[in-house]
């Protein structure tokens, strides 16, 4: 008989090659997609992180090039560009050198043959010279770069200059041997001193300029002011603030005086020794005029700036920062034309500081020894010259001299403040604005939102997850808990303006109610419980348990509502109002609290936030605490209910001591999630960065302050890398509390596994 | 008689004294939330659609000292306010329109200076291009073929057949206006380009520009000339103090007898208001006229963003369940991703911004749109970077819901794949993924309904109040990647706080608040929808 059956296929119980190399791609493609969405989602951290970290570089400073003026530089200059500085020696001639390729020009100064010129004085703003001749006259010229554009040709700097008319001092006799020069624009104030010794005056000229509607304006003699007499002693450094409106004078005593100048004349303000009986070595005017820098001989360097005291309605003159003491050596001083940075130099030690901060943002060593230096307009090099004319160039590469640890998370004198502070501030309307970038007013702002949203939510939502978990029927729940969810879905834009447009109006007139009805809503229902047990046992068992919270609906409706109306009532009774010049009494919340408490009652408040933030934060803290409840093991609550427990004190001393680790994992989430919130905060909260408690006012918080600002903000920029910062902060805050929250989480999982 | 068996582990409401206030006030905690989030959802459903009804409008005799004031307008809402001195006035806020005339829509009337209230039929709303609404009593239409005045037979018909001709043309002129116009200079850009890029040269170039100058003009004029033939027909009006309203044809959209109309009429009014809302471009910023732009921004957002996050969540999650050996570096891992879902909106906006528009759109114009730098076209925020950071902020979401799809398979049913021969990919091709499809379903859903809710992100990487274009259109590449779009939720935001009319937006905040909300409920209800079918098909079959 043939053997019918067929061979079995020897390779019957292989797998196909095409399944194991698909299946094998699938593997590779799986695992490479998953690994790298892990990796991409922590990427996050990185580009966030990426733009964070130039903040706290400190600042590069790198030589780039040398050149000679071939004359010692009594004053000198750089230009925007910093290609052709200038070397101006005091005689009639200004040296131009540049940097690239060591040429050198010279460009005559108009009127200024067989004259000797004994002072000058350099404002590297507006690049004007000023001088003061042995007969007693001032005048000042003005070196003018031009960029130059021409086809074929790499652009190029141009110099020019501009002289402008003399004027000859009344007051005093001899050579004019310190000077100050200062322009508001429609006027000069220069302060000269003639002479030397204990013989010497000093005066202010002031000058006015006439504008004509055509070409430029004329200058004339507005006044001159013989200030000697109001000064203790010999003056030693004259300085007229680079807008025109201060002269300072340091005298030999070691006493500054402070005079303001306007157009009917100067005023003598205040007397400050800011080294006791030392005359300081130097004296300085930072960008913005407000603030000077002074140095002792000894090498103290403090900043001193004016501000108003308390109680005080003047400005004056305060020390507000002290700076690390100078080597020896003779110094010089340069400001920044773009912010508070300056560069000072001790001998060969050079330094550059930055006065918002009060920090050191770079040191370093020339090898000439300098007797002049100069910081070009954007503030990114600078030239150190030695007697000789040689000069060296460097760049500074410090993108963010207004940031740091201290800036962002300490508290700092800001100029024209009574004291340190934390303060948000991060544009402004003029050119010298100074930014004032600390996050703690933010910081502030998120954890005061968050305080009054949880206080309003954190009751609510876990004493719903006790009844749902330990009271509510299971065919209740099903629909109660999904309703909860489809809460947390609400979009907080629709929350947002809700809060803004709606609530906050219709709260504005009605605290008093408002209070009434959050303390008799809770209390309706305690007594509520506590007439009910005392009903006969036959009518509460008509109620099947877990209907409580039905029950209970009507008559918080009528507490609620009891407290609406009565709130009027109370208002008339409690708040009231007196007005302080008519002595008539309004009933009037909004008025009267301002009036008591001396904090001042915002329509957008934190009562309003507090409120509608809880529906946002509600559902979140509701969902998990009610999980953490319902997994409470079985036998636990049914061996206490078998000993005789009521369902009170099942709850009580059971559940919630097992349930606490989850309990608190939900306060936790709803913490990150009320702090990250963004939309309900820009609308609700009046976006004012302060730092008090006040119920009724608002805040600025981490978040909001993103979204409002980081749209306007130039890419880049440390405003821009600041708010990066605040995001840096908001991330970190709620990882670290959904971390705790989740490890917390897993450990009462185990726990409970074991029972 | 023995009580009924337990259904619940208390079955009474407590028959010991102790501690039951505390249960009371429990059962108040969860009274209060249910009823915070449904008198939330209510109060939007009743303000949102109140937006769209149909109002009467009261004529009023109103008496300011010795001035009496005729006042025709609908109550918008009704206030108590206190004076100086402390005295409670009842006011009420009317509408009364023709801003043209008044300069203001809104006025304030104290309750007791109203000496007479009447609501006459005659009184019509009548919606036009500019200025709002207007309320006025007809006098006459002016057509080509002579002047009807109200009341005469036939000018119901005249003004009915006005409003559909204005409407029709509008299109027309919109049409020519906007896309053969559009086109025009679009192309007069493309040649600028290319004969600066030296890809074609100046003859060429300038014979081409004098051509469409031409086109250009043509077009201009047919626009015209239908302009032109419609405002041949005019609609005359006068407002309740006598002045009078001429309405030209063009301006004209909807004439309403506000007093007139039953319950149908007004019924109709209202579905005719939605339709507008619904399918419209917004006008009169934003404050009037639809949301459509906005309705179909928020969508294709979301559906970019949905199309991102589903392959790449389920991979992800796949990988974490099924591949990666669990292990303490996978725990730390789902920690994080899980925390991820935590993480403020905000600051997934910020990485957008940081990342996705700066650095890989910045980098994308400097390779393939280095001609026209300095002008960004992906280096600036628009919808592919939002719907991506979004698809980043909802990753987790997917994550965590695939992951426990996926976990909830039971053992037996992949052992009894894998042991008749199934390799591990087919085992979760075949089984494990369509018996998790429905969890992973639920996942992209509520990622959807997160997405489609979220604002804060948007106002960094690409959402505008007002996108003269939508991202997806009829002008070649048909989809547009990098414009900006607008968006419902920022467009609550826009007109609430940042409209220059606060008043006169509040009803399109409501209606928008309404449509965004019921987009988002809708999806969440799928979501818990599918959850629980799932859970019930799971019931039936573990082994």
């Amino acid at each position: 008989m043939p053997d019918s059956t067929p061979t079995p296929d020897p390779r019957r119980f292989e797998v196909s090659r095409a399944t194991l190399w698909f299946d094998r791609l699938m593997g590779w493609l799986i695992r490479f997609g998953g690994i790298g969405v892990i990796v991409a989602v922590f990427g996050i951290f990185y580009f966030v992180g990426k733009e964070v970290l130039p903040l706290f570089r400190e600042a590069n400073v790198e030589p780039a090039g040398e050149v000679s003026g071939e004359a010692a530089p009594r004053v000198l200059g750089m230009d925007e560009w910093a290609e052709l500085p200038f070397f101006y020696a005091g005689g009639n001639e200004v040296v131009f050198s540049n940097v690239a390729t060591g040429e050198r020009s010279v460009l005559p100064v108009p009127g200024l043959d067989e004259v000797e010129i004994t002072a000058v004085s350099h404002d590297p703003v507006k690049q004007r010279i000023a001088l003061g001749t042995a007969d007693g006259r001032i005048g000042s010229f003005i070196v003018n770069y031009e960029r130059k554009f021409e086809d074929g040709r790499e652009p190029w700097v141009a110099p020019s200059i501009t002289a402008e008319p003399w004027f000859a001092l009344e007051n005093g006799s001899g050579p004019v041997t310190a000077l100050g020069y200062g322009d508001s624009g429609s006027g000069r104030v220069i302060v000269a001193k003639r002479g030397e010794g204990p013989s010497s005056t000093v005066s202010v000229l002031r000058l006015a300029m006439k504008k004509g509607l055509i070409g430029k304006g004329k200058l004339t003699l507005a006044g001159e002011t013989d200030i000697t007499g109001q000064l203790d002693s010999e003056a030693r450094i004259v300085r007229a603030s680079q807008n025109g409106a201060m002269v300072l004078v340091a005298t030999r005593s070691g006493e500054i005086d402070y005079f303001l100048a306007s157009s009917d004349g100067v005023t003598k303000r205040q007397s400050f020794a800011p080294f006791e009986n030392t005359t300081p070595a130097r004296m300085d005017f930072l960008f913005g005029g407000v603030s000077i820098i002074v140095i002792a001989p000894d090498g103290r360097q403090e900043q001193w700036s004016l501000f108003r005291r308390e109680g005080e309605g003047e400005r004056l003159f305060g020390m507000t920062k002290q700076f690390p003491t100078l080597p020896q050596g003779d110094l010089h001083f340069a400001a920044s034309q773009r912010n508070r940075s300056f560069l000072t130099t001790a001998g060969r030690f050079l330094t550059i500081r930055h006065s918002t901060s009060g920090v050191v943002r770079w040191e370093g060593e020339a090898d000439i020894d300098p007797a002049a230096v100069a910081l070009d307009a954007k503030g990114e090099h600078f030239l150190v010259a030695a007697a000789d004319g040689t000069a060296r160039k460097f760049s500074i590469h410090d993108p963010h001299p207004e940031a740091g640890w201290r800036a962002f998370f300490g508290k700092v004198w800001y100029e024209g403040g009574p004291g340190p502070v934390h303060q948000w501030q991060s544009t402004g309307g003029s050119d010298d604005f100074e930014p004032k970038l600390s996050m703690m007013p933010l910081i502030f702002g998120s954890l005061k939102g968050t305080a009054y949203a949880l206080l309003f939510s954190i009751p609510v939502a876990l004493l719903a997850a006790v009844f749902s978990a330990a009271f509510l029927p299971h065919s209740v729940k099903r629909v109660v808990k999904p309703a909860m969810e489809i809460m947390s879905s609400l979009p907080s834009v629709v929350l947002g303006f809700l809060a803004g447009l709606w609530l906050a109006p219709i709260l504005e007139t009605r605290v008093p109610s408002v209070i009434l009805m959050i303390a008799a809503v809770p209390l309706s229902a305690l007594l509520l419980g506590y007439i009910w047990c005392r009903l006969p046992i036959v009518f509460r068992n008509r109620f099947e348990g877990g209907s409580e919270w039905m029950i209970v609906l009507p008559f918080l409706a009528l507490a609620g509502w009891l407290g609406w109306a009565l709130g009027p009532v109370i208002e008339s009774w409690l708040f009231v109002y007196k007005d302080p010049s008519t002595g008539r009494e309004i009933a009037d919340f909004r008025l009267w609290w301002p009036q008591a408490t001396g904090i001042p009652f915002e329509q957008r408040n934190s009562l309003v936030l507090g409120f509608m933030m809880g529906f946002a934060v509600i559902p979140v803290i509701f969902t998990i605490a009610e999980d953490s409840l319902s997994n409470v093991p079985k036998p636990l609550t049914a061996a206490a209910a078998a000993l005789g427990a009521n369902r009170w004190q099942v709850v009580w001393t059971i559940m919630l001591p097992v349930a606490a680790a989850g309990i608190f994992s939900a306060l936790m989430i709803g913490f990150g999630r009320a702090v990250g919130e963004t939309m309900i905060m820009v609308m609700a909260t009046g976006n004012t960065p302060i730092t008090e408690w006040n119920l009724f006012s608002g805040m600025r918080t981490l978040s909001a302050n993103i979204a409002v600002e980081l749209p306007e903000a130039p890419v880049g920029s440390t405003h821009y890398r600041a708010l990066f910062l605040g995001a840096v902060v908001l991330f970190a805050m709620t990882f670290v509390m959904n971390t705790i929250a989740e490890l917390l989480r897993q450990r009462l999982r185990e726990r409970n596994k074991i029972v | 008689m023995p009580p009924a068996p337990p259904s619940t582990p208390f079955a009474t409401t407590g028959r010991s004294r102790k501690g039951e206030p505390w249960v009371w006030l429990t059962a108040a905690g969860l009274a209060v939330g249910v009823v915070m989030a449904m008198a939330l959802i209510l109060l939007i459903l009743v303000k949102g659609t109140a937006s769209f009804w149909p109002r009467q409008i009261e004529l009023m005799e109103v008496q300011t000292g010795d001035i009496v004031e005729t006042i025709a307008g609908y109550i918008t809402e009704e206030r108590q306010r206190r004076d100086g001195e402390g005295v409670v006035h009842e006011e009420i806020q009317v509408f009364r329109g023709n801003r043209d005339l008044y300069g203001e829509g809104f006025k304030f009337i104290d309750r007791a200076n109203i000496a007479a209230s009447t609501r006459p039929g005659d009184l019509l709303l009548v919606e036009r291009m500019e200025y709002g609404p207007a309320i006025v009593r007809a006098v006459a239409m002016e057509t080509p073929a002579g002047r009807i005045a109200a009341g005469e037979p036939g000018f119901e018909k005249a003004l009915n057949e006005t409003i559909e001709r204005a409407a029709e043309d509008r299109t027309r002129m919109l049409r020519i206006e906007r896309k053969q116009i559009g086109a025009n200079s679009r192309e007069l850009t493309e040649i600028d380009r290319a004969e600066r890029a030296g890809r074609i040269n100046p003859e060429t170039a300038a014979a081409r520009r004098a051509m469409l100058q031409e086109e250009f003009t043509r077009l201009q004029s047919q626009a015209q000339a239908i302009r032109e033939k419609l405002n041949l027909s005019r609609f005359i009006a006068e407002a309740v103090d006598g002045r009078e309203i001429v309405f030209p044809a063009e301006k004209l959209i909807h004439v309403f007898p506000a007093n007139e109309a039953g319950l149908m009429g007004r019924l109709g009014e209202m579905f005719r208001r939605i339709g507008t809302f619904l399918t419209e471009d917004p006008r009169e910023a934003n404050t009037e006229g639809g949301v459509f732009p906005a309705i179909f921004g928020t969508v294709i957002m979301t559906l970019a963003m949905s199309l991102f996050v589903t392959p790449f969540g389920v991979i992800c999650a796949i990988y974490l369940r099924e591949y990666a050996k669990q292990g303490q570096l996978v725990r730390i891992v789902r920690i994080s991703v899980n925390n991820l879902a935590g993480v403020p909106s905000i600051v997934f906006g910020v990485f957008g911004l940081a990342f996705f528009v700066y650095t890989v759109g910045g980098g994308i114009d400097r390779m393939l749109f280095s001609d026209k730098l300095p002008t960004p076209t992906y280096g600036t925020p628009g919808i592919l970077w939002a719907s991506l950071t979004l698809a980043l902020l909802t990753l987790p979401v997917v994550i965590v819901a695939t992951e426990e799809a996926l976990s909830a398979v039971p053992r037996g049913v992949r052992e009894a794949a894998l042991a008749c021969g199934a390799s591990k990919w087919q085992t979760i091709q075949r089984v494990v993924l369509p018996a998790s499809l429905p969890g992973i379903l639920t996942g992209i859903i509520l990622a959807m309904a997160r997405g489609a809710g979220e604002v804060a992100p948007l106002m960094l990487v690409g959402v505008v109040k007002l996108a003269p274009s939508l991202p997806i259109d009829d002008i070649a590449p048909f989809v547009h990647p990098e414009r900006k779009f607008m968006h419902l939720g920022f467009h609550i935001y826009d007109l609430g706080f940042q409209s220059p009319d606060a008043e006169a937006a509040k009803p399109m905040v409501y209606a928008t608040a309404l449509l965004l909300i019921v987009v988002v409920v809708t999806l969440n209800l799928a979501a818990i929808h599918i959850r629980n079918r799932l859970r019930k098909r799971f019931a039936a079959s573990s082994f």
